[in-house]
C-alpha cells in the first residue's frame, strides 16, 4: 500500500521534474522576448499540473505556493497583466521558490522560505492590472481591464470606479464554472454589488453550542457560496482545541440578498464572533472569483477552489491550445524497463535473422525472401532504439536556472545561448550528462568568465556569453560549452601542476596537454585558481563521468578569447559500433571510436624495452603496446611470433595512443551492449558482453581501463591523469 | 505463486548431485533448467566462475557449484545442467552433474545443518531426509538432502570487483 503511494509519489516527482523543466523553458524564453499564448499558456499548464499533483499529495506548502503563483500566471493568461521583463523576472525568482518547495516536498530540502516571492507576486498582482495597454491582435478580445482580485475587499467597494459589468464575458465559460444558485444571480439585473461576509466563529460562540455549518447553511439557502476558508490561525494538530474555533470563512452573496436576513443567520453566533458584512465590487469573471486567494493553506478549501477554478481552466487551456495545435505532438508515459526488455527481444531478432542468413544459401535466402526481412529487422531495431531517445532539451533545461543562481553568487553577468536543443540522444546518456554539464557550466563561470569590470577593461561587452550546443555527427553527440572569458592560463596550470606533482618539473607539453591537465585528478579548480571556493568544482569529475559514458572532453582554449570544453558522446548507450578481434581464439569487441588504425608489424617493429614492456615504431614514432592475452590471463599462444598478431591503434583519453597486440580482426559491426553487472560485477577491462550473430557471447574492450594500466606500466609522463 | 501457499508448511525443492552427493534448492528460486553449453570464459575472476551465457538476451554468469563448494569440479557430460535462478534479483547459472526429482518437503522436517566445515557460513542452509524414487525401479531409500542457502552463493558477494 505504502509502496504503491510511493510509486504514485515518484511518478508525480517525475512530472514535477517535467512542469519545472516546462516551465523553466517557457520562462527562460519569455525573457527572451517570446510571450506568446503558447509560451504563457504552457508555462501555465505545467504551473497548474504541479499545483493539482502537490494538492492531491497534501504537500500543503507546495500547493498554496503553486497556487499563488498559478494565480499570477493566470492573470497574465488571460492578458490582465502584461509580461513584462520585470514581471517575468518575478515569476522566474517564483519558480525557484517553486522548485524549491518542490525539493522539500520530496524531502531532499528545507522548505524554502517564499514570503518575499509571495510579496512580489502580490506585488504585481496588485500594481499591474488595469495597466495593461491593448491585447496583441492574435487573441479573441479580453474583457475589459478588471479590479485586482486583492483589491477587491469589502472595504473599498469600487475603487477604480468601474460600471458592474455582467456581459462581457464572452471569453469564459460561465456556465461550467457558476454555481447553479448563482445563475440565478446572474440572471438577475445587477443593480448592487455582491456581498462579501466574512465568519470568524469566536470560541465564546463554539462553547455555546452554536454551529458554524448552520451558519453557513443558512447563508447557502440565501444564494451565498463560501468562496474562501483562512485557517491562518489553525495551529499545529498537537495544539488545536477540540472546543475551540480557528477558522474563518468568506462567504459571496449575490447582491440582491437582503442585509437583514444575512445577519439573522449570525443570530446564534453574535457578537463575540467575527462577522464582516460589506458589499464589494462585482467580479467580471467568475473565474477570478473561484481562483480567489485563500488566506492560509488549508487543503480543502483549496481542493474546493481547483474543483470550481478548474472546468474554466480546462477550458482556457483547450482554448489555449487548438491555437497551438502544432506545437506538442501526443506522448505516452512507458516503463523504460519495457522498453529496454522491447530492445533485447529486438537485438534476439537480429541475431536469429543473422543465424539464418549463416545457414541458408544464398539462393535459399532469396526464396524466403531474407534480405527482405532483415531490412525490416534492422527497421524495427532503429525505431525501437529512437523510443528510448528524447531531446537534449531536458539536460540543458537545468541550466538557466543554474545561471541565475551563479550570477547572483558571482555578480558576473552572463547570457545564454543555446543551440541544437532538439538533438535527440539515448535516455540513459541525457540523464548521465546533467553532472558533468552542471560542472561544466560552473567552471565556465567561476573560471571562465571575466568579472564585468574586468571584461570591460579587456575591451569586451560587460556581459559575458556562455554558448551551449549540442549537435549530432554520425554515431556520436557533441555537447559544446564555451565561454568568451579569459582562457586557460597555462603558465599558472602548469605551474600548480608542477606543485602538485603530477607533471615532473622539466615536462614538455604542447598547449593541449596543458589544457587537459585541469582535468587531473588532484587539480582542484576550485580550491587553486578560482576565488570562489568551497565548491570543489573537480574537472576530474567530468571527464571520469563522461568517459563513464564511453565519451571523451576535448578542451580548447585562446587566451583572452574563452575557452570551450567539448564532451564527445556516443548516441546510444545501448549500441555500439565495434570491431569483432581474437585473442586467443576467444571473440572481443573493440569499440570502433576509440581505433586510430591497424597494423600488421614487420619483424623487429615490435620490440622490448624492459622485460615486460614493448613499444611498436610507426613512422618513427614509439607507441607502447599492450599484450592484451597476457592483460587477460589468457596464456594460450604466448610463444606465437609479434609479427604474426596486429596491433591496433587505439586513442585514449588517459594515455594516449596505445598499440594492443590482438590475434585477428573478424568483423566490423553494431553490437547491442549487455552489461555484465547486471547479473554478476564489472570487470575491469570489461565494458560489457554483447551477443554475437551465433548466440555466443563476445566482451567488450573497455579500452580506457586497459591502456590505462598500459600507462601505469610504463611510468608515462601522464601517470597521474591515468590513476 | 500459489505453490508456497499450500498447506503452509509445504516447500518444493529441486534435487540434483553433485558427485554423489544430493543437494537441493528451493523450487521458488528456480528460473530454469538448461542443457549445458559452453560459457564464454571471462578474465579476472575467480575459477569457479565458468564465464558468460546468453539466456534470451540476458548475460547471465554460470558457475561451476561443485568447485564453489570446494569440491573436485565436476566434468562435463551428457546429464550436466546448468540450474539457471535468481538470487537477490541476479540470475546466476550453477552447473550441476545431474538434476534428480521435485519433491515436496515440510519446513519442520528441515534440521539445522551442523556447523559445517566450509570457509565461510551458512552455505547449506539445512539438511531434510526425502524417500527418493530410485531410477532403476528397486525400493525407494531415504536420503539426505543438502539444502542449499542461494543467498550465501551469490556470486558478488565474495568477490572484489576492485581487485
Amino acid at each position: 500500500m505504502s509502496d504503491d503511494m510511493d510509486d504514485i509519489q515518484a511518478i508525480f516527482f517525475e512530472e514535477c521534474a517535467e512542469g519545472l523543466a516546462a516551465a523553466e523553458q517557457g520562462l527562460s524564453a519569455m525573457q527572451a522576448g517570446d510571450v506568446s499564448p503558447a509560451t504563457i499558456a504552457a508555462v501555465f499548464r505545467a504551473v497548474h499540473s504541479i499545483k493539482g499533483g502537490a494538492g492531491a499529495f497534501g504537500h500543503v506548502a507546495l500547493t498554496a505556493f503553486a497556487h499563488k503563483f498559478e494565480n499570477l500566471l493566470d492573470e497574465v493568461r488571460a492578458e490582465r497583466i502584461a509580461p513584462t521583463p520585470p514581471t517575468v523576472g518575478v515569476m522566474l525568482s517564483a519558480l525557484d521558490i517553486l522548485s524549491d518547495h518542490v525539493a522539500a516536498s520530496q524531502g531532499s530540502a528545507t522548505t524554502p522560505d517564499d514570503a518575499a516571492s509571495l510579496a512580489a507576486i502580490q506585488a504585481v498582482l496588485n500594481g499591474e492590472a488595469g495597466t495593461v495597454p491593448a491585447s496583441p491582435p492574435s487573441l479573441s478580445p479580453s474583457p475589459a481591464p478588471v479590479a485586482p482580485v486583492e483589491a477587491a475587499q469589502p472595504a473599498d467597494a469600487d475603487p477604480f470606479g468601474f460600471e458592474p459589468v455582467s456581459v462581457a464575458v464572452d471569453d469564459f465559460d460561465l456556465g461550467a464554472i457558476m454555481a447553479p444558485a448563482e445563475q440565478d444571480a446572474e440572471a438577475e439585473p445587477v443593480g448592487e454589488p455582491d456581498w462579501r461576509v466574512e465568519f470568524g466563529p469566536s470560541r465564546e460562540a463554539m462553547a455555546g453550542g452554536s454551529e458554524p455549518m448552520l451558519v453557513i447553511r443558512e447563508l447557502e439557502d440565501l444564494g451565498g457560496r463560501v468562496v474562501a476558508v483562512d485557517c491562518s490561525s489553525l495551529p499545529a494538530l498537537r495544539d488545536v482545541e477540540p472546543e475551540d474555533a480557528y477558522l474563518r470563512w468568506t462567504i459571496q452573496l449575490p447582491g440582491w440578498t437582503r442585509e437583514d436576513s444575512i445577519q439573522e443567520a449570525f443570530d446564534f453566533v453574535a457578537p463575540d464572533s467575527h462577522i464582516a458584512i460589506a458589499r464589494f465590487e462585482t467580479e467580471r469573471t467568475p473565474a477570478t472569483t473561484a481562483s480567489e486567494e485563500p488566506r492560509g493553506g488549508d487543503a480543502r478549501a483549496l481542493i474546493g477552489q481547483i474543483e470550481a477554478a478548474a472546468p474554466g481552466i480546462a477550458a482556457a487551456a483547450q482554448a489555449a491550445e487548438t491555437r497551438v495545435t502544432d506545437s506538442a505532438s501526443q506522448t505516452i508515459r512507458v516503463d523504460l524497463h519495457k522498453l529496454d526488455n522491447l530492445l533485447n527481444l529486438v537485438g534476439e531478432l537480429v541475431i536469429r535473422n543473422s543465424i539464418l542468413s549463416d545457414r541458408l544459401s544464398a539462393k535459399d535466402q532469396e526464396r524466403v525472401e531474407l534480405p527482405e526481412l532483415a531490412r525490416l529487422t534492422r527497421e524495427i531495431q532503429d525505431n525501437v532504439m529512437s523510443l528510448r531517445a528524447q531531446p537534449i532539451k531536458q539536460a540543458f533545461s537545468r541550466v538557466p536556472r543554474m545561471l541565475r543562481d551563479l550570477m547572483a553568487e558571482t555578480g558576473k553577468q552572463v547570457t545564454l545561448q543555446t543551440f541544437g536543443e532538439t538533438t535527440e540522444v539515448d535516455k540513459g546518456v541525457i540523464e548521465k550528462i546533467g553532472d558533468p554539464l552542471t560542472h561544466l557550466i560552473r567552471n565556465a563561470v567561476d573560471h571562465g568568465l571575466e568579472s564585468p569590470e574586468e571584461r570591460l577593461r579587456a575591451g569586451k561587452s560587460a556581459e559575458g556569453t556562455i554558448r551551449l550546443s549540442a549537435e549530432q555527427k554520425g554515431a556520436r553527440i557533441i555537447v559544446t560549452v564555451a565561454d568568451d572569458g579569459r582562457g586557460i592560463d597555462r603558465a599558472r596550470v602548469r605551474a600548480k601542476a608542477i606543485e602538485k606533482g603530477i607533471i615532473p618539473a622539466d615536462a614538455a607539453l604542447s598547449d593541449e596537454e596543458i589544457d587537459q591537465l585541469i582535468c587531473a585528478p588532484g587539480f582542484s579548480t576550485a580550491a587553486t585558481i578560482s576565488n570562489i571556493s568551497g565548491r570543489g568544482v573537480g574537472m576530474d569529475v567530468v571527464r571520469s563521468n563522461v568517459e563513464a559514458l564511453g565519451g571523451r572532453v576535448e578542451i580548447s582554449s585562446t587566451p583572452g578569447k574563452g575557452t570551450s570544453f567539448t564532451l564527445v558522446l556516443p548516441l546510444t548507450l545501448a549500441i555500439l559500433d565495434g570491431m569483432v578481434v581474437r585473442l586467443a581464439g576467444q571473440r572481443f569487441v573493440l569499440p570502433l571510436a576509440t581505433v586510430v588504425e591497424a597494423i600488421r608489424p614487420e619483424p623487429g617493429q615490435v620490440s622490448a624495452t624492459t622485460p615486460d614492456n614493448e613499444v611498436i615504431e610507426i613512422r618513427g614514432e614509439y607507441l607502447p603496446v599492450r599484450r592484451l592475452t597476457e592483460v587477460f590471463g589468457l596464456h594460450a599462444n604466448e610463444d606465437r611470433p609479434v609479427h604474426e598478431s596486429l596491433v591496433i591503434i587505439v586513442e585514449s583519453e588517459s594515455a594516449g595512443r596505445v598499440g594492443l597486440l590482438v590475434d585477428t580482426i573478424d568483423d566490423r559491426r553494431e553490437v547491442v551492449i549487455k552489461s555484465l553487472e547486471q547479473n554478476l560485477h564489472p570487470i575491469r577491462g570489461l565494458g560489457g558482453a554483447t551477443i554475437l550473430g551465433d548466440g555466443s557471447i563476445a566482451l567488450i574492450l573497455d579500452v580506457e581501463a586497459l591502456v590505462a594500466s598500459a600507462a601505469s606500466h610504463n611510468r608515462n609522463l601522464m601517470r597521474g591523469l591515468a590513476a | 505463486m500459489t505453490e508456497q501457499e499450500t498447506p503452509a508448511d509445504e516447500i518444493k525443492i529441486v534435487t540434483f548431485t553433485l558427485g554423489a552427493r544430493h543437494f537441493g534448492i528451493d523450487m521458488r528460486s528456480l528460473i530454469e533448467i538448461r542443457e549445458w553449453s559452453e560459457p564464454t570464459p571471462l578474465p579476472s575472476v575467480p575459477g569457479y566462475i565458468l564465464g558468460v551465457t546468453n539466456l534470451r538476451g540476458t548475460v547471465v554468469p554460470v558457475v561451476g557449484l561443485a568447485e564453489r563448494l570446494g569440491w573436485t569440479p565436476s566434468t562435463i557430460h551428457a546429464r550436466s545442467c546448468v540450474l539457471v535462478v535468481n538470487i537477490a534479483g541476479k540470475q546466476a547459472g550453477f552447473l550441476v552433474d545431474e538434476v534428480d526429482d521435485i519433491v515436496a518437503i515440510q519446513e519442520s522436517a528441515i534440521q539445522p545443518a551442523p556447523d559445517v566445515e566450509l570457509q565461510e557460513v551458512n552455505v547449506i542452509s539445512g539438511l531434510v531426509q526425502i524417500t527418493a524414487r530410485a531410477r532403476d525401479g528397486s525400493e525407494p531409500k531415504p536420503q539426505m538432502v543438502l539444502l542449499l542457502d542461494l543467498d550465501a552463493l551469490a556470486i558478488t558477494r565474495h568477490l572484489d570487483m576492485a581487485a
